[in-house]
């Protein structure tokens, strides 16, 4: 019957394409439907946590840690409700893993809290007897790259149209302005934890890759988009 | 009977003897339906591939080539005409047909919900945990109470309930003497107890301490004049006048059940609020348990 395609190259190419093309609208078409605009609400990463998001990436949380949680009741029983594809609007990239040596951590930020973690990243066995995940002390001493992550905040708002307020601009004098507010940010993550090196780190403007850290695993969860309902 | 025929039977007995083998060896119950298919679909496969396997290694033996040569040939390499036969055409095209049928109107490709399924799910398992655990007897609940705590609450207040030294809230105890000076001082308004908002500084100086040593210890001895002004809501038990104010003494269902619901923040740290991630009754349960966790 498709004897005649055999002998017309072009053809042939244009049939495979157009095969080929349908299974790519199918896995890309969804992508731009309505489900995968931000959630109602969403606000994006402040630059505190889009360091404590690089610090994440860097030390790899993501080969043990997923950001996915199933819509199955055995998951959503432990880590509470299924995560929806707007709320990874801003992540770039999204950090969903496919590993799971520890829990997921999509919802962290709404059971655990900034003193929980400084103690489990100090010294995990020390809140979670058995526990196989190794100590972080260096993130207590290591400067996290603020302004590293406020050029990233530029960029996606200036390359993506994320929605950043108009004081997030490039420029020296822009990012002078903006510092104290993420110095402010971090402050009050280190006012409500216990390590000196930390607290003494932030009162002299450099922010400690765990204040940065604590800041993005607090932003996981229903508070990024809950708060303004 | 040549002597392929007579190798390839030799084979297939070898095969189903093994599969005959390894099923008695492991016990295999085949009273189980899928035990039996699993067996009979093995023998077949063994004595399926061999007969297959002999009809074709026999036909390459003998067969010769034959037939019609198609038009085209490459640098003298030609391709017979082998029609398709037509019912696997046909069959092909209705499956085709099928395929259309099956994206559009028989499980349309937006047709099926994993959110719905999950919905289902859910519902389908609260009826029967709601129907399975309608009048738990206490033993039950001190169980599902301990294995609720040792996902949800041991990460923080440790698996013996003992708030691995001071990380969290220590179950074994009511409160530290410092916990009941900081919420003396500081006031209290967190759980949305009917008594309303503890305000701050209700005692000072020695009587703050005199209620905190008190308290503390249990309620134990003589009670302070001082315990008064507790009293006054928290009843002069301390035991939170059947619910209207926080149980002093002890752990008890309604404390539970709003620490639950509403997070504490206190001179530990910050609690958050559980309330979205238990039932009623697993509340309920988990309070049993913690009442059971008692200090040496």
């Amino acid at each position: 019957m498709f004897h005649w395609l055999e002998k017309n190259p072009f053809f042939f190419s244009v049939g495979v394409f157009l095969v080929i093309a349908f299974a790519g609208l199918i896995e890309i078409l969804p992508n731009f439907a309505e489900a995968s605009r931000p959630v109602a609400g969403l606000r994006p990463y402040t630059v505190l946590e889009l360091a404590g998001k690089e610090v994440y990436k860097k030390d790899q949380c993501i080969a043990c840690h997923s950001q996915l949680i199933r819509p199955f009741k055995a998951e959503t029983d432990r880590y509470g409700q299924y995560s929806l594809s707007g709320e990874y609007a801003y992540d770039r990239p999204f950090l969903w893993g496919s590993k799971r040596t520890g829990p997921d951590l999509h919802r962290v930020g709404n059971y655990r809290t900034t003193d929980w973690h400084e103690n489990h990243m100090w010294e995990p066995t020390s809140v979670v007897p058995g526990s196989i995940m190794p100590a972080y002390k260096h993130q207590f001493t290591n400067i996290a790259d603020i302004e590293t992550a406020y050029a990233e905040a530029v960029t996606v708002k200036n390359v993506f149209a994320t929605p950043y307020g108009d004081d997030i601009k490039a420029g020296p004098e822009a990012w002078a302005a903006y510092e104290p507010k993420v110095l402010a940010e971090a402050q009050k993550i280190a006012d409500q934890m216990k390590n000196e090196n930390v607290k003494e780190a932030v009162a002299a403007g450099k922010v400690p890759e765990v204040v940065a850290l604590i800041a993005y695993l607090n932003s996981l969860g229903t508070s990024r988009y809950e708060a303004k309902k | 009977m040549n002597a392929l025929m007579a190798k390839g039977l030799l084979f297939a007995a070898i095969l189903i003897g093994a599969t005959i083998y390894v099923v008695k060896s492991m016990n295999i119950d085949l009273s189980d339906p899928i035990n039996l298919i699993t067996m009979i679909g093995a023998i077949a496969i063994a004595g399926l591939s061999v007969g297959v396997s002999i009809k074709y290694i026999n036909q390459m033996k003998t067969d010769t080539a034959g037939g019609e040569l198609a038009e085209e040939n490459w640098d003298g390499i030609g391709e017979y005409k082998n029609e398709l036969p037509s019912g696997w055409a046909y069959s092909f095209l209705g499956t085709m047909i099928w395929a259309l049928w099956y994206w559009t109107i028989g499980f349309p490709v937006n047709g099926y919900s994993q959110i719905g399924e999950w919905n289902k799910e859910v519902k389908a398992y609260n009826a029967k945990f709601e129907e399975l655990h309608k009048n738990p007897s206490a033993d039950q609940l001190k169980e599902m109470g301990e294995s609720i705590f040792l996902v949800q609450c041991a990460p923080c207040h440790g698996t013996t309930g003992d708030g691995l030294s001071g990380k969290a809230q220590d179950f074994t105890h009511r409160m530290s003497e410092g916990q009941i000076l900081a919420t003396i001082e500081k006031g209290s308004n967190q759980l949305g107890y009917p008594m309303g908002a503890m305000p701050p500084m209700m005692a000072t100086g020695q009587d703050a301490k005199d209620i905190a040593k008190y308290i503390a210890g249990g309620m134990k001895g003589e009670q302070p004049a001082s315990f008064a002004a507790c009293a006054s809501c928290h009843g002069p038990d301390g035991k939170g006048m059947a619910g209207m104010a926080p149980n002093l003494s002890g752990y008890d269902d309604t404390l539970v059940g709003k620490v639950v619901k509403n997070g504490k923040k206190g001179s530990i740290g910050t609690m958050p609020a559980f309330h979205d991630r238990m039932t009623p009754v697993q509340v309920k349960s988990l309070s049993a348990y913690i009442q059971t966790v008692k200090g040496e």
